[in-house]
């Protein structure tokens, strides 16, 4: 191994566990002790900079554990899942599963759930501005050929199902939140995130409107969707739908 | 609007753009020579974010500056990263882009941290490819900053300065010379900073970082989050008499105050650096 890779190999493994710290020892100057604690101001940095990162797509799960419990959760989860990329942005893709193995918050079994939901935020956030697109078009399509429609959904545009009220939870904790904070944990939610402009909506999905958007958003054609969303939810409304869609943007064109 | 519409002239102050004052700076347009923002944090393909650095490239020129590309990776340089970078640079057109001299990544684990590199004929072969590498995909110069570091490497068998100055010379980068990471290198392994300034060419340097650091029992630790120190006020002094003004950055992560305490921060470099060359050219 060249030498650099080897030194950087053993800085690695030294950061990432301590007792390993003899081997980097080799490499540095000044005596075990010294090298001891100025690896661990790196050790803090990279379990800062997980918790910043983590802190920042998941605001709403810091606040329900809290900042102390939460950097825990940071530095348990990067442990196991260390970062990739130089792109934080990227990480903590997999925080949900992470929190629904861990064994300290099996107490909140919906909390992978709101951590779905934050990552959708999370990603809908930094997501392509949707293009301009005139509603008119959908008018212009012949009777015949509107089922074969496939929508084009607004970037960021995603559901997040929950057999727990994760819309509500998610709600209360938000900044400027002025409400009561009850919450009826004896329900089930979709959540439709959205971006609207530059801001994330969250909102809570009808079951029928669901079952449309979910497979709309997975490239389904209008008469195959709507089916499916009608077949399990009688009470499906495909046109008030697809009028709140276009008003607010959701829709920004038609797929071919 | 293009960084040819907003060139950075040879001096002046800038300071770090950050999302708390987004607002304050769009309004009140303070006079700034530049803003600097991580290049990492607009790796996105839109969103507000995004729309506040159109906002701000529409006013001031604008500076990226990498956290995350980890030049010196013994093992790679992370194509896909570089890839974002380009994108961003071609978007924004900036008046600078830099990097560090560092590691951070090895294995398929990144630390996004900036570690250190042994100062060795090794080390210098590999950030030369890499910074070429780099230079030529950006289609333009980037600047290379000298690190913070709290451990040195045994084998090094020369000084950072040094090996950053014969990079510019082999690679035609340039160089972001970090005052407060000087001072803090000084600090922590006992040499003295005004004699490293000798070992660089001044016409290599491109910018000049200020910032605070946080002392943790015998290390300097660079946190960005305090007012630049006075030795560290000093040692700029002797920068801007040496190599003439260059442009300055205000930089501050975390813990960050009001708009107006970078902004006097500003202020005392502006004025530093005129008096320090009217000085030397006396």
């Amino acid at each position: 191994m060249p030498e650099l890779l080897a030194q950087q190999a053993d800085f690695a493994g030294a950061l990432r566990d301590r007792e390993r710290t003899p081997a980097v020892e080799r490499w540095l100057a000044g005596d075990a002790a010294l090298v001891d604690r100025r690896l661990a101001i790196y050790r803090g940095n990279m379990v800062a900079a997980a918790d910043k990162a983590l802190s920042s797509a998941y605001p709403v799960i810091r606040q329900v554990v809290g900042m102390e419990f939460f950097h825990g959760l940071a530095r348990e989860f990067q442990r196991g899942t260390p970062s990739t990329s130089g792109d934080l942005t990227e990480f903590g893709a997999s925080f949900h599963a992470f929190l629904e193995a861990f064994e300290h918050v099996q107490a909140m079994p919906w909390l992978g759930d709101l951590a779905r939901l934050e990552w959708a935020v999370h990603r809908a956030y930094g997501a392509a501005d949707a293009p301009d697109w005139d509603a008119a078009a959908l008018g212009t399509v012949a009777p015949d050929d509107q089922a074969a429609i496939r929508f084009q959904w607004a970037p960021g545009t995603a559901l997040v199902t929950s057999r727990f009220p994760i819309v509500r939870v998610w709600t209360i904790h938000q900044p400027g939140y002025a409400g009561e904070f009850s919450v009826s944990w004896e329900c089930t939610e979709t959540a439709l995130v959205a971006r609207r402009g530059f801001v994330v909506d969250v909102a809570e999905c009808a079951a029928g409107d669901a079952v449309f958007l979910e497979a709309s958003l997975a490239g389904a054609p209008l008469g195959d969707a709507a089916a499916a969303a009608l077949e399990r939810h009688p009470d499906f409304d495909l046109a008030a739908l697809l009028g709140r869609a276009v008003a607010a943007r959701l829709v920004c064109g038609l797929n071919p | 609007m293009s960084a040819a519409e907003h060139p950075l002239s040879g001096t002046g102050t800038g300071i770090g753009l950050r999302q708390p004052h987004y607002r304050e700076v769009f309004e009140r347009r303070p006079e700034l020579a530049f803003l600097e923002v991580h290049s990492e944090n607009f790796f996105l393909e839109g969103g507000a974010s995004m729309h506040a650095l159109e906002r701000a490239r529409a006013a001031y020129p604008i500076s990226l500056h990498g956290v995350g590309l980890s030049l010196g990776s013994a093992d790679r340089l992370a194509d896909e990263h570089l890839a974002k970078l380009k994108r961003l640079v071609d978007r924004v057109e900036p008046a600078l882009v830099s990097e560090h001299l560092c590691w951070g990544a090895v294995g398929g684990t990144h630390f996004n941290d900036l570690l250190p590199l042994p100062h060795t004929v090794q080390t210098l072969e590999l950030l030369a490819r890499r910074v070429d590498h780099v230079q030529s995909v950006l289609k333009r110069r980037i600047l290379v900053e000298n690190l913070s570091a709290y451990v040195e490497f045994r084998d090094s068998d020369m000084t950072e300065t040094a090996f950053l100055a014969e990079l510019a010379r082999r690679t035609g980068c340039g160089l972001l010379l970090d005052v407060n990471n000087l001072y803090v290198n000084a600090i922590n392994f006992g040499f003295d900073p005004v004699a490293r300034l000798a070992e660089l060419d001044g016409s290599a340097i491109g910018e000049v970082h200020l910032a605070g650091h946080a002392v943790v029992d015998d290390c300097l630790v660079d946190t960005h989050g305090s007012l630049v120190c006075d030795p560290v006020w000093a040692l700029y002094a002797e920068t801007c008499r040496r190599f003439g003004p260059k442009p300055t950055l205000i930089e501050w992560d975390t813990d960050l105050p009001a708009l107006d305490v970078l902004l006097s921060e500003a202020t005392r470099a502006n004025a530093l650096a005129s008096h320090a060359s009217e000085v030397a050219h006396a």
